[in-house]
């Protein structure tokens, strides 16, 4: 269920016909139906199937690996371990950028020497079945030996603490020094100050990692595979040793992404296993593999010093955040970047200080995750702003009131945020929706939370983003888009064709996508860090309004009026004035094609380009743009129990402008679900770096039981940088759900607990706290 | 995944238990019906049977009947088949309400009662509330069938009374009048399709304003499925009072013996084995009153 609420939409320059309006994603028939073809679902002759040995042990030396029985098992094609790839190292950073220098961060194909983590690959092995595959990984002879490890960032910092990665286990560090804190806490009346915690995560996506590759008759690597990014295609080829023009990446619709599929996952094993075998490979995870298979969300500490005038003013802020990166380094720094980015949340700070850190562990890797780090910030600011309205006696929603940013103030990194900043608008509406209180029932308290953020869409400035995409219209009429951009269910396909529909005056059906291919399709970046409505929704906007343009200028001459009194809609060319004066699209489209008229148009589409932000003060722009939003929510806290029930949950953001209000409601719907087991149930759980949360008995995902009714409301600044303003909303629609719902449970039993996952023997133990 | 194992579809009972009977002691042999956790446990590789007796197409083990003031039900009845009974809703309420919460939907459907009870789980939702039914079991055997009381079934954490060459076919219950009232809560991390933290059946019967029969059932927070005998004791012959609640309540709690696990803590599970208890009986006797 969801409520759309438009903003202004003056000073638009077209009339929206298709834009704006909630029609069926070009998507929805064939998932609907089951003709949807995912990349697990491709099978070619001839073909083998690949398993992946893993570690059993979190810290260890390989001192032997003997797979020579296992080589002798009839059926087995293919064995590869540290002997054949001679060191060779998998890329781990983020894919395509140009702006930086990468970083050293590689993680050995297979283990070489030293296990980091639980589950880290030491062999591959591709078999004529899966069963012979599964039997010859038993009979693979390893000796490791176990190697002190440390399992925690705050003892992994400790002096003679076992080294995972670099000489200290620093990953990465991140400050900002803004303003005078020491002035402003000099100044502030009252000082708040505590600490929260947050949990291992998973991304839990329906479909686990899953790719078929094959090598063809020009030597070219194919792999069609489930993933965010085809552009790791470079980072493959350089791993397997061949030239970048030998690896094609096909993508497939992707059943779910969340940030687990942006890290390469059986690319490499695959390409490997292809060419070492020349026979098509296979190599699909259970979902015990998928959980050791992709980094998990980063596990934060945060500690939070703030500084309030009576009034409510913030004074200083303070922030010292520290994140457990496990074995490698991934995806860590820039995960810590957007947290310290994001550490003051939605709110004017003008004397800040962060201190952030990502520690290595021998705890599983951690990389990208929805929300990207500014998640775990807000779920310590938003608290943080609870508490502090509960010392300083004034209401939740007015503190946060008195010190929302406006247009034109400087965020944490000191540069002015530029679009429309309506996080009091969204708060406000999404807290009325809440409706009537629900009362209270004997041991059953109710309780309601409320949380606003800020959350960048599009990459960090620095890694100079660019995407491209190809906008072409046929003989008949119809719209073609070809752009490499992959989409993981958000309907990033069906956006681009409502864009192309609207700039060409044809309706969606009319528009074919062609998209996901690293060889064929304009490349467009990853579908990653809520960009791919930003990036390539802005290339394909461009690419169709110069078809747009040129098929106008020819119509106004057919029509012998003036350049600019000619529209297109409903696959109709006409006079804007005198509509009754026009023609099919397709007669005109047969005139331009009979002159040579070009129909179509390549375009790069370019977010803002800077350098980095300052080392010492973390001053700088990061980001091109960023959403606001809040999410308000009721629960029902069982105090006997410490069951905690969600009653009402409700998202209100402003997204700029919603290119198809369904599949916005969608997202906002999504993250209210996924930011609820955030809040209440999901956790990975490591002991001494063993998993021991193996299973999805044991980590718990919400179900349609566990749910209510979402709500939605959207609400259209039409200031972003998006296509006709809009901004992102993947990622911003998690964000603030989880801390909604710990300060909801704060306000039903009047004590914090302050780390998550909020689980009812934890609430049953602060009330007993309480009690005592 | 991969495992050996030779699989019999017998077309009859007396063919399922001949292929039991020549296996002998041989727990390598399994029965198979709705394989929910026999199947989860071959995957894991935590059992390797030499050969599984699939029970599926012995259709006349599956139903609900109620005849003779007994209601009787075959062991192959799905979790689905007791959400679909109208006879059960009025009879057997908790155990309804404990079928809701079983598993998620695919489960339900293929799930047994007497692979629910076999399986032996201290975790098992079924057997709380058909515990202070009063339920019997009958066993099978090609040698011929015994009955015994469900609260004499278990022996130990994951040890019956079954042998190895029986089947389970049957579980029988009197069936009550309005003067009793039989309540089930299920405690679990989340709503839907979890393992249970603490399951909690209670049956109260009422005369003359007198509490006549007390059963409280406890799952989930020792080795099998437990009565709290002792409690229930402190409640028949009395008249329910909140004082009298409370202490039957912490005289189960004291009664369970919790283990540490992922889910909770024994302490947790203890404090809410004398929450529940006690919120179910106030209910039920609230009920009767």
């Amino acid at each position: 269920m969801s409520e759309t609420i438009a903003g202004s939409r003056r000073g638009a320059n077209v009339e929206f016909r298709q834009v704006g309006m909630a029609l069926p994603r070009i998507d929805a028939p064939g998932k609907s139906h089951g003709k949807t073809r995912y990349a697990g679902d491709h099978v070619m002759p001839n073909m083998l199937h690949a398993k992946v040995l893993r570690s059993p042990l979190a810290s260890a030396r390989l001192r032997r690996i003997d797979v020579s029985k296992a080589r002798e098992l009839p059926g087995v094609a293919c064995v590869l371990t540290r002997e054949e790839l001679s060191g060779r190292l998998a890329p781990t950073d983020i894919a395509g950028q140009t702006g930086r220098k990468r970083l050293a961060t590689d993680q050995p194909i297979l283990v070489n020497d030293r296990v980091r983590y639980q589950g880290e690959p030491m062999a591959l092995v591709a078999a004529e079945t899966v069963v012979i595959a599964e039997r010859a990984l038993e009979l693979i002879e390893f000796d490791l030996e176990p190697l002190p490890g440390v399992y925690d960032p705050f003892d992994a910092l400790k002096p003679g603490a076992p080294i995972v990665q670099g000489t200290d286990n620093v990953v990465a560090k991140y400050k900002v020094r803004k303003g005078d804190t020491e002035a402003g806490f000099a100044a502030a009346d009252v000082i708040i100050e505590n600490t929260y915690c947050t949990q291992f995560i998973e991304h839990a996506f329906l479909e686990p990692e899953v790719g078929l590759a094959w090598v063809d008759e020009n030597e070219v690597i194919n792999i069609r595979v489930s993933t965010q990014v085809i552009e790791h295609f470079r980072f493959i080829a350089d791993a397997v040793g061949v030239p970048h023009n030998k690896v094609r990446i096909l993508g497939s619709l992707v059943g779910g992404g969340f940030g687990g599929k942006e890290d390469v996952t059986v690319e490499i094993y695959l390409a490997l296993l292809a060419k070492a075998t020349n026979r098509p490979v296979r190599l699909c995870y259970t979902r015990e593999d998928s959980f050791f298979g992709h980094g998990k969300r980063h596990p934060f500490t945060l500690t939070h010093r703030t500084g309030f005038t009576r009034q409510g003013k913030i004074t200083a802020w303070k922030v010292d955040m520290t994140a457990d990166a496990g074995g490698y380094v991934f995806l860590s720094p820039y995960v810590l970047l957007y947290a310290t980015v994001a550490a003051p949340g939605p709110y004017r700070v003008d004397n800040l200080h962060v201190d952030a850190r990502a520690v290595a562990t021998n705890n599983m890797f951690t990389s990208a995750f929805r929300g990207f780090g500014a998640a775990q910030a807000c779920i310590a600011h938003e608290q943080q702003m609870d508490e502090a309205a509960k010392t300083l006696g004034i209401d939740r929603l007015e503190l946060r009131r008195r010190n929302f940013l406006r247009t034109g103030d400087l965020i944490a990194t000191g540069v002015p945020i530029e679009s429309a900043v309506w996080s009091d608008e969204c708060m406000t509406r999404a807290w009325e929706a809440l409706g009537e209180r629900t009362p209270d029932d004997g041991p059953i308290k109710i309780g309601r939370g409320v949380a606003a953020y800020q959350q960048s869409y599009g990459r960090i400035t620095w890694l100079h983003d660019t995407s491209e995409a190809w906008v072409g219209i046929e003989m008949d009429g119809t719209v073609v888009v070809r752009s490499g951009v992959t989409d993981i269910g958000a309907g990033q396909v069906s956006a681009l064709a409502q864009i192309a529909a609207e700039l060409l005056g044809v309706h969606l059906t009319d528009v074919a996508v062609y998209n996901s291919d690293s060889s064929t399709t304009p490349l467009a970046g990853t579908t990653t860090a809520t960009r791919a409505l930003y990036m390539t929704g802005n290339a394909v906007r461009l690419a169709a309004e110069a078809v747009r343009e040129r098929l106008l200028r020819r119509a106004a001459q057919e029509f012998e009026v003036a350049h600019g009194k000619v529209d297109m809609a409903d696959n109709r060319v006409f006079v804007a004035d005198h509509p009754e004066r026009s023609m099919a699209l397709k007669d005109l489209v047969a005139v331009c094609a009979s002159e040579g008229v070009h129909r179509s148009e390549l375009v790069m589409f370019r977010a803002p380009f800077t350098g980095e932000i300052d080392p010492e003060t973390g001053q700088g722009r990061v980001h091109p743009d960023y959403t606001y939003g809040a999410q308000a929510v009721e629960v029902a806290v069982d105090t006997g129990t410490g069951e905690v029930t969600v009653l009402k949950s409700v998202g209100a953001h402003d997204v700029g402008l919603a290119i198809n209000p369904d599949a916005v409601a969608g997202q906002i719907e999504g993250g209210a679900a996924q930011g609820q087991g955030y809040a209440l149930s999901e956790e990975l759980r490591y002991e001494q770096g063993q998993l021991t949360s193996t299973s999805f008995s044991e980590y718990l995902i919400p179900t349609a039981m566990d749910v209510p009714e979402y709500k939605a409301i959207i609400l259209e600044s039409r200031s972003g940088v998006g296509p006709f303003g809009a901004k992102g909303i993947g990622e911003p629609a998690l964000t603030p759900v989880a801390p909604a719902i710990a300060n909801a449970v704060a306000d039903a039993i009047g004590v914090r607990i302050f780390d998550l996952p909020i689980t009812p023997e934890k609430v049953v133990n602060a009330l007993q706290r309480l009690g005592n | 995944m991969y495992a050996n194992f030779d699989l019999h579809l017998p077309k009859d009972l007396s063919a399922a238990l001949a292929i039991l009977g020549d296996a002998g002691d041989d727990a390598k042999v399994m029965p198979l019906a709705g394989g929910t956790n026999l199947i989860v446990d071959i995957r894991a590789r935590s059992l390797t049977p030499a050969a599984l007796v699939g029970i599926g197409d012995i259709s006349h083990l599956r139903g609900i009947d109620v005849t003779n003031g007994q209601v009787v039900m075959g062991g192959k009845t799905t979790v689905s088949d007791i959400l679909r009974s109208p006879e059960l809703t009025d009879r057997a309420s908790s155990l309804v309400d404990s079928a809701r919460v079983f598993g998620g939907q695919m489960v339900r459907n293929t799930a047994t009662v007497a692979g629910n009870i076999c399986y032996a789980s201290p975790a098992a939702d079924l057997v709380p509330p058909l515990l202070v039914l009063d339920a019997e079991v009958t066993l099978e055997r090609r040698e011929g069938e015994r009955t015994l009381p469900l609260s004499e079934f278990y022996l130990d954490y994951k040890r019956t009374a079954r042998r190895p060459d029986e089947l389970l076919t049957r579980i029988t219950w009197p069936a009550r009048s309005s003067d009793s009232v039989d309540l089930f809560y299920k405690l679990a991390r989340r709503k839907g399709d979890a393992i249970t933290i603490a399951g909690i059946a209670v049956a109260l019967g009422v005369a003359d304003g007198k509490c006549t029969r007390a059963r409280i059932a406890l799952g989930a927070v020792a080795p099998i499925v437990m009565r709290a005998l002792e409690a229930e004791r402190m409640l028949e012959g009395e008249t329910l009072t909140p004082e009298l609640i409370e202490a039957a309540a912490h005289q189960a709690a004291q009664a369970a013996s919790p283990v540490d696990d992922l889910r909770a803590s024994g302490k947790y599970r203890r404090h809410c084995v004398q929450v529940l208890t006690s919120r179910l009986l106030t209910q039920a006797w609230r009920r009767l009153s």
